[in-house]
């Protein structure tokens, strides 16, 4: 295999690893608090969303990918799908919580909303941390997935053409490196985050150091196997 | 004020002994499950059932591994490490299947330990840098062991279950059989619950960790099921349709034996059990 090849490989391995770490920082969180309606967020953990988003991202990617070989194109339809899936899934929280438990979406963070300004505080219910997905929750989960699914086609692209791995082998690969990195930012957020207005966003450097590392290594056990099978599969 | 006697507790009804005992510590038993699990990762020759007790073997070495983790909290739940594990699994296992040629005598593949080594150094290297007070710090005690642990066992399990399908540890049968039908989704979300589910399903202030094993080995009887299946319909073993059947005769009694056991042991060790008519009373 060609050096360049194998830097390439390595790069795109790190990049879509930081990428994975930043989208999982940036998505609505709930956890068990959002179950109950007493948290802002999705109802369930970090890996769960980003594992789903992902999925989505790839299954897109994976398709554009089969007529494609652009490295653009298979990462903006990934991008896309995750973008998409995420979307769907934090509007149908919304509806839940508003139709369902009668709650009305609100940041528990913030008190007035950084993009739309809207007052946040009057309508928090007391002893709770917020309620739904509201519009700044909303984009940052936007962003988050778009950032999740370009870093998860970024590396699918990379397993695929680069390394020479059939669609299923990269497919996989990738997940499971974006899942150890999705993973590594979801014990760096610990439980509950709202987006990119959340005080514990700044803890992101330290989520992004390790994934780095984990990553690189991720990325050269990936040149090893490419390399010893020499392009064969 | 006058000082309340203290109350006189009831004596707390006898329980029945339990007659599931495994009798290995955490360390004896990741080193016992390692050893043997990789014993029969290697040499590819045996029948599916082996290879079976070596995959529930590894699940119950992974169990240990997320059940001394996760009794300290993770913040995102017991799954995320799971699935850590699993994930790592599969990059060892590519990684693996890779060097399998080198060294290789008939049907013993030694270099595939290498993934698994390789992978335990990357499970080391997250796990400190997660526990590291200036990075992540998490402050779990052994958290970097753990992930380590995680990550070998994680790589033989889904190297095994390859094995299985395949027969053999050669990377292109296994892209074949087990990458490009898509198995190894099925083999990803399965092999995570056998690790995952064990604590998560019985965590709390009266977790055993000889109840929650049980768990462990009850879900791997039925990825044995599963593997079984895969096995006779892909028809890959060179024992015949013969080694999917017993793999699955063999899933099918551990998974009778162990649910038994495991819904006995629950309903012995608590205090008062109702029946929901759900589960049928075993008395």
């Amino acid at each position: 295999m060609e050096p360049v090849l194998m830097i390439l490989i390595v790069v795109l391995v790190v990049i879509g690893g930081l990428l994975a770490s930043l989208g999982a920082h940036l998505l609505p969180v709930g956890g068990a608090p959002a179950a109950m309606g007493t948290a802002t967020g999705i109802a369930t953990g970090t890996v769960q969303i980003m594992l789903g988003a992902t999925m989505t991202g790839l299954f897109t990617a994976a398709s554009v990918a089969t007529f494609s070989d652009s490295l653009a194109l298979v990462a903006l339809s990934g991008a896309v799908g995750a973008t998409v899936m995420i979307s769907v899934v934090m509007f149908m929280a919304n509806i839940l919580y508003v139709f369902g438990c009668g709650v009305v979406p609100i940041s528990g963070r913030v008190d007035v909303d950084p993009i739309t300004k809207e007052p946040q505080a009057p309508y928090k219910t007391p002893q709770t941390d917020g309620h739904g997905v509201p519009n700044v929750v909303f984009v940052s989960g936007m962003m988050g997935g778009f950032i999740g699914g370009l870093g998860g086609a970024l590396m699918y692209y990379a397993l695929l053409n680069y390394a020479g791995f059939s669609a299923g082998t990269a497919a996989i690969g990738a997940l499971s490196i974006f899942v150890a990195n999705a993973i590594i930012a979801a014990y760096n957020i610990r439980g509950t985050i709202e987006g990119f207005h959340d005080p514990k966003f700044k803890r992101l450097p330290f989520a992004l150091a390790t994934s780095l590392a984990v990553s690189l290594l991720c990325g050269i056990v990936v040149v090893i196997a490419a390399t010893v099978l020499g392009g064969a599969m | 004020m006058t000082v309340t006697p203290a109350v006189v507790e009831e004596e707390a009804p006898t329980k029945k002994g339990l007659n599931f005992t495994f009798p290995l510590e955490e360390t004896e038993m990741g080193i016992v499950a390692g050893i043997i699990a990789a014993v029969i990762t290697i040499y590819t020759g045996f029948p599916a059932v082996i290879k079976g007790v070596g995959l529930i073997l590894a699940f119950l070495w992974g169990m240990d591994s997320v059940h001394k983790t996760s009794k300290y909290g993770l913040g995102t739940g017991v799954p995320s490490i799971g699935v850590l594990a699993i994930g790592y699994g599969v990059i060892g296992t590519v990684m693996g299947l890779a060097l399998a040629e080198y060294g290789r005598i008939g049907q013993l593949y030694p270099a595939v330990l290498v993934g698994v080594l390789v992978m335990g150094v990357i499970g080391l290297v997250s796990g400190t840098m997660s526990n590291h007070e200036k990075l992540i710090a998490m402050k779990i005690p052994h958290l970097e062991r753990a992930m380590m642990e995680l990550g070998m066992a994680g790589t033989l399990i889904i190297l095994l279950e390859c094995s299985i399908v395949t027969g053999s540890l050669n990377f292109g049968a296994v892209v074949t059989n087990v990458m490009n039908t898509g198995l190894i989704a099925l083999m990803f979300i399965f092999s995570c619950f056998a690790i995952l589910h064990p604590y998560n399903a019985c965590l709390g202030p009266d977790e055993r960790r000889e109840r929650t094993r049980m768990v462990a080995v009850e879900i791997g009887g039925l990825v044995c099921v599963l593997l079984g299946l895969a096995l006779v319909v892909l028809g890959t073993s060179p024992y015949g349709i013969l080694d999917g059947v017993s793999l699955i005769v063999f899933g099918v009694a551990v998974w009778v034996v162990f649910f038994r056991m495991f819904i006995k042991a629950c309903m012995d060790e608590a205090y008062s059990t109702v029946g929901t008519g759900l589960i049928k009373t075993i008395e």
